[in-house]
Parts: C-alpha cells; sequence; structure tokens
C-alpha cells in the first residue's frame, strides 16, 4: 500500500474490493451475454468471457489499489482500438475499402459519431432537420441511438464523457502515455481555449454550408475510421488535412508533450461536454485544507484543466475530464473526486464509489460490443 | 442550506446512476422515442429530395425527385435535382427529362454504364452540370447541378 493510498483510506481490502465489484459483475454479465450465456460457438463465448473478465478485473482493481487512471485508461485505450478494429474489418468485409463511396452517401450509409453533434444543433433548430447521411433509426450507429448515448453521458458525468465515453480519446489518452519525461514542457494556456473557437466555427459553417463541414475537412480521427474516396483534388487537400492533424495532435504532439493535444486544442464536443460540467452531479473538488500546494496534479493533468491558481483558489476548471490522474497524484489526496453540494474534503470514499459506478458500468457496457468483437477476431487469426 | 445542498446533490448523484443502469437496456425504445421528435428527419440534401415523378418503362423504373434547394435561413441558389434508376437498367441509358413538370424537356442525360461515362446536354439555362453520377445498390443514380 502506498503513502497516498494510506493517507486516504482509499484503499480497500481484497474482501471488500470483491464486495464492490459484485454489482459490476452481475450487471456486465446480465449485458454481456443476455443472461444466458452460450458457449457454443468457442470463440465467441472465449471472446466474451475474456471481455467480462478485463473489465471486471480494472474495476476490481481500482477499489483494491485506490488508484483510477491508470486502470480506467486501461479499458478506455483497448475501446479506442478496438472500436477502430470493428469498423474497419467491416468495412473492409462489406465494402474493400476504408472509404466510403458517394453511392454510400447518397443512400445515407454512413454511421453516425458524437462529433457531428454540435454541427447538427443550428440547422435542426431552423430547418427541423438532420444534416448526416446517416440512418435515423435503425441499423449501425444512427443518429437517434448515438444521440439517446451521447446526451445521457453528458448529463451524468459532464466532459468525463472524454475520459470514460469517447471511444476518439484513448487514441491521444494511449499516445501521451509512451514517453515516461515530456520533451516540450510548456504550451501557452491560451491554446486550452480553442475548442471553443473551433466549436464556433463549424457551428457556423456547418450551418450555412449544410453540411458536418469539422467531418469533411477536418476531424483527424477519420485515419482510424472512415474516410472520402480519394477521386479528386478536394478529396486530396481533405485527405492531407486530417492525416496531418491526426499524426500532428493524436501521434507526435500527445507523445512529447503527454498531454491529450487533440482534445485539448482541437474537438469541438469537449468544448460543449465542458460546459455540461456545470450541472453534472459529480466533480473533482480540492480540499485546501490538506492541500500542500505541490502542484503534482498540475503537472500531470493531460487536458490542461489546472493551474496553480486554480489550486489556490479550491476550484477545479471546467476542462476537467474526471481521469483521476490528479486524484492519484496527489500526496495528500487533497484532490479527490466529489458530489455537488457535498463539501470538499467531506465523504471522499462515498463520493469517489458512486462516481466509478456510474462512470465505469458506462465505458464497460458501452464498449463491450466492439471488445468482445475484436478479441473474436483476433482469436479467430490465431486458431 | 449545508444539508439541502448535500441532499440535493446526492438524490441528483442517484438519479444518474439510476439513469445509467436503464440507458442500455432501454437504449431501443428511447432512440424511438428521439426518432419521433419533429426535427429527426434528414434534410433533403442528403435523400435527395422527394420522388415528383416516376417514369417505368417494362421493368426499369426512373424516379424524377423534387429539385433541392435547401440552405439554413432560406432557400440556397444553386441546388440539384436527383434521379434514380432501379429494376432491370440497361447498360446505356438514355433519358430527356422535365424536372421542372412545366411540359418542357430541361435537360438530356446520356450513361454508359459500363465504362461510368455520363454526358449532360442541358436545354434549360438553369441546368449547369453533372454533380454525382454513380451505380448505387438499388441501380444507379444522377445528381444534376442547377441554379435558381
Ligand atoms: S475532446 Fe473530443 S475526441 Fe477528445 S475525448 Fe472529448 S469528445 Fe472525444
Ligand atoms: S483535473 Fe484531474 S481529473 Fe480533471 S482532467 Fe485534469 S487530471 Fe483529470
Amino acid at each position: 500500500m502506498d503513502n497516498a493510498s494510506k493517507i486516504a483510506g482509499m484503499r480497500k481490502s481484497f474482501g471488500k474490493s470483491l464486495l464492490y465489484t459484485l454489482p459490476m459483475f452481475l450487471i456486465t454479465f446480465m449485458f454481456m451475454t443476455g443472461g444466458k450465456p452460450n458457449f457454443a460457438d468457442p470463440a465467441s463465448g472465449l471472446a466474451i468471457l475474456t471481455a467480462f473478465l478485463l473489465v471486471n478485473v480494472l474495476y476490481f482493481f481500482m477499489h483494491y489499489t485506490g488508484k483510477t487512471d491508470r486502470y480506467r485508461a486501461v479499458l478506455f485505450i483497448i475501446f479506442a482500438l478496438s472500436l477502430s478494429y470493428t469498423l474497419i474489418h467491416n468495412m473492409l468485409e462489406v465494402r474493400k475499402s476504408m472509404s466510403f463511396s458517394q453511392a454510400d452517401i447518397l443512400e445515407c450509409k454512413i454511421p453516425f459519431c458524437h462529433l457531428v453533434i454540435p454541427m447538427m444543433i443550428l440547422p435542426a433548430i431552423f430547418t427541423k432537420s438532420i444534416i448526416f447521411p446517416g440512418s435515423i433509426i435503425g441499423g449501425f450507429a444512427n443518429i437517434s441511438s448515438m444521440i439517446v448515448l451521447w446526451l445521457v453521458a453528458t448529463l451524468v458525468l459532464g466532459r468525463g464523457f472524454c475520459s470514460w465515453g469517447c471511444f476518439y480519446g484513448g487514441w491521444d489518452d494511449g499516445f501521451s502515455r509512451i514517453r515516461k519525461r515530456p520533451v516540450i514542457k510548456k504550451i501557452s494556456e491560451l491554446w486550452k481555449w480553442m475548442p471553443f473557437a473551433v466549436l464556433i466555427m463549424v457551428t457556423l459553417s456547418a450551418a450555412l454550408a449544410m453540411m458536418p463541414t469539422y467531418c469533411s475537412w477536418i476531424c483527424p480521427f477519420k485515419a482510424v475510421t472512415e474516410f472520402e474516396q480519394v477521386t479528386s483534388v478536394e478529396s486530396v487537400a481533405k485527405a492531407g488535412i486530417f492525416l496531418t492533424l491526426f499524426g500532428g495532435l493524436v501521434v507526435v504532439l500527445p507523445v512529447m508533450t503527454r498531454k491529450r493535444t487533440q482534445c485539448s486544442f482541437l474537438c469541438p464536443l469537449g468544448a460543449i461536454n465542458s460546459l455540461s460540467n456545470k450541472i453534472t452531479p459529480f466533480t473533482v473538488k480540492i480540499d485546501k485544507k490538506a492541500c500542500n500546494e505541490c502542484f503534482k496534479c498540475v503537472g500531470v493533468c493531460p487536458l490542461y484543466a489546472l493551474t496553480p491558481e486554480d489550486i489556490k483558489a479550491g476550484k477545479v476548471s471546467l476542462f476537467c475530464s474526471k481521469c483521476g490522474k490528479c486524484v492519484d497524484a496527489c500526496s495528500t489526496k487533497a484532490i479527490h473526486y466529489g458530489i455537488r453540494g457535498i463539501p470538499a474534503g467531506t465523504m471522499k470514499n462515498f463520493s469517489r464509489n458512486l462516481f466509478l459506478f456510474v462512470s465505469f458500468l458506462f465505458m464497460a457496457v458501452f464498449s463491450a460490443g466492439s471488445i468482445i468483437s475484436t478479441f473474436q477476431g483476433l482469436l479467430k487469426l490465431i486458431f | 442550506m449545508k444539508k439541502v445542498k448535500i441532499i440535493a446533490g446526492i438524490s441528483w448523484a442517484f438519479f444518474c446512476l439510476i439513469l445509467i443502469i436503464i440507458l442500455f437496456p432501454g437504449l431501443n425504445s428511447f432512440s424511438v422515442s428521439v426518432s419521433k421528435l419533429p426535427f429527426m428527419k434528414l434534410n433533403p440534401r442528403y435523400t435527395g429530395g422527394e420522388i415528383a415523378n416516376q417514369i417505368i418503362v417494362e421493368s426499369c423504373t426512373l424516379d424524377i425527385r423534387k429539385p433541392v434547394f435547401n440552405g439554413f435561413l432560406k432557400e440556397k441558389n444553386s441546388g440539384f435535382v436527383q434521379l434514380d434508376w432501379h429494376g432491370t437498367i440497361p447498360n446505356t441509358i438514355k433519358d430527356s427529362i422535365d424536372y421542372d413538370h412545366d411540359g418542357n424537356k430541361d435537360f438530356c442525360i446520356f450513361i454508359d454504364r459500363k465504362d461510368s461515362k455520363t454526358i449532360l446536354y442541358p436545354i434549360n439555362k438553369k441546368v449547369i452540370s453533372v454533380l454525382i453520377s454513380t451505380p448505387t445498390s438499388y441501380g444507379w443514380a444522377v445528381r444534376v447541378e442547377l441554379i435558381k
């Protein structure tokens, strides 16, 4: 047991940790097996079992070790990789390519992604219609179900969605962990307001052009999902932009800074999620009495959500994604998960237990489908 | 006051806990409800517009859709008309189209499906160019650019 966990008593005994894992165990069992485990197909049975054990072992260790971020990150990164694998695998099977054709657009067969949501808002209000070539209901990643998932996650987790639900965030989270020490130590704080500028720009441009401009021109994650067929000068330019942004903001800068630079400096949905932090019940709090102002938490925060001024003021900024990295790093446990209305420094264990259950359950169930199908694919490759 | 705040915070947190637990089992029915909201329909820029006229020749059907000029606050000056052929489509398509239903042909279109070659012969000055000409799962689709 390390010093930090001892001080705050976040770490639990083996038996108590098992007890806390039991509800997660039962609920994920129901979701992953539908209540009736079927081992008729050994590959799919084994894939379900592996995914089930993975999520429950990670959750158990969150309680047993008192650490949050490292176990969260494992599932978060696996989610990002497996979703890309599943999507690309399906596309290669169905279309024989990672690119979608004009016919796919005309027939409204493009899977919907939550990053489109900010661009839909104005046209939905003023034209009472959706500007995306996807399916309203039915089929893979349809618009209605993705809206429901994002809406509930944002209401409940706020920007926590960016560390517990977004299937893209795991990419720059993963790359930000590759080096032990950052090569670039200082980036101007002002850049963290950039997503709000991008949000305003893409919301207005999408309404004027009546198309999701961020998806068409900017989104770096097309590199790991799907993109427009490269058939014209315009599509070459688009491919150049998304590949450069992916290379720069998702791979190179996270490796050099140990920060999630795409999520910090570009994503417009991250900006909306930050605003929703104002209403969610779960927060990260600072107990000023316990804080010795070592500012370790400021250094480790991957989203530039903390400054020394924030710590002195006892407030975490609206950029916080509730990843738990600062909580794990704090040797006095002055910074901790909290619930709105409960004063900082009190009911820390209760708040953490409730937050972990809610956020981890969301991630475990949301990611289960793609993780299971990735394990299935890998098992088929091996045997 | 402090107690009220604590109780309100905890109640809100438990409400969210319940919301997350019922989210996935209830996802289908929540999604169906959301899909019925008045703004949950695709813009004609994506669907291609309503079918305005259908021409059936033997077992090949041509759908001529309503011209689409939909914009954000007002109609745009440029738009398109979408044509869809389905059924048993010949290898070469030659059709004359009256998209505005004024009794006069507005353009002729020639498609060689084997070579993926599409030639547009505009008659009406408002007909500009071929935006898209592509095979689809149901046959073939063309979007012709128009101005108002
Ligand atoms: S900032 Fe954007 S890409 Fe990053 S985790 Fe949040 S929604 Fe996803
Ligand atoms: S403030 Fe803490 S919990 Fe919030 S994003 Fe930064 S490290 Fe994560």
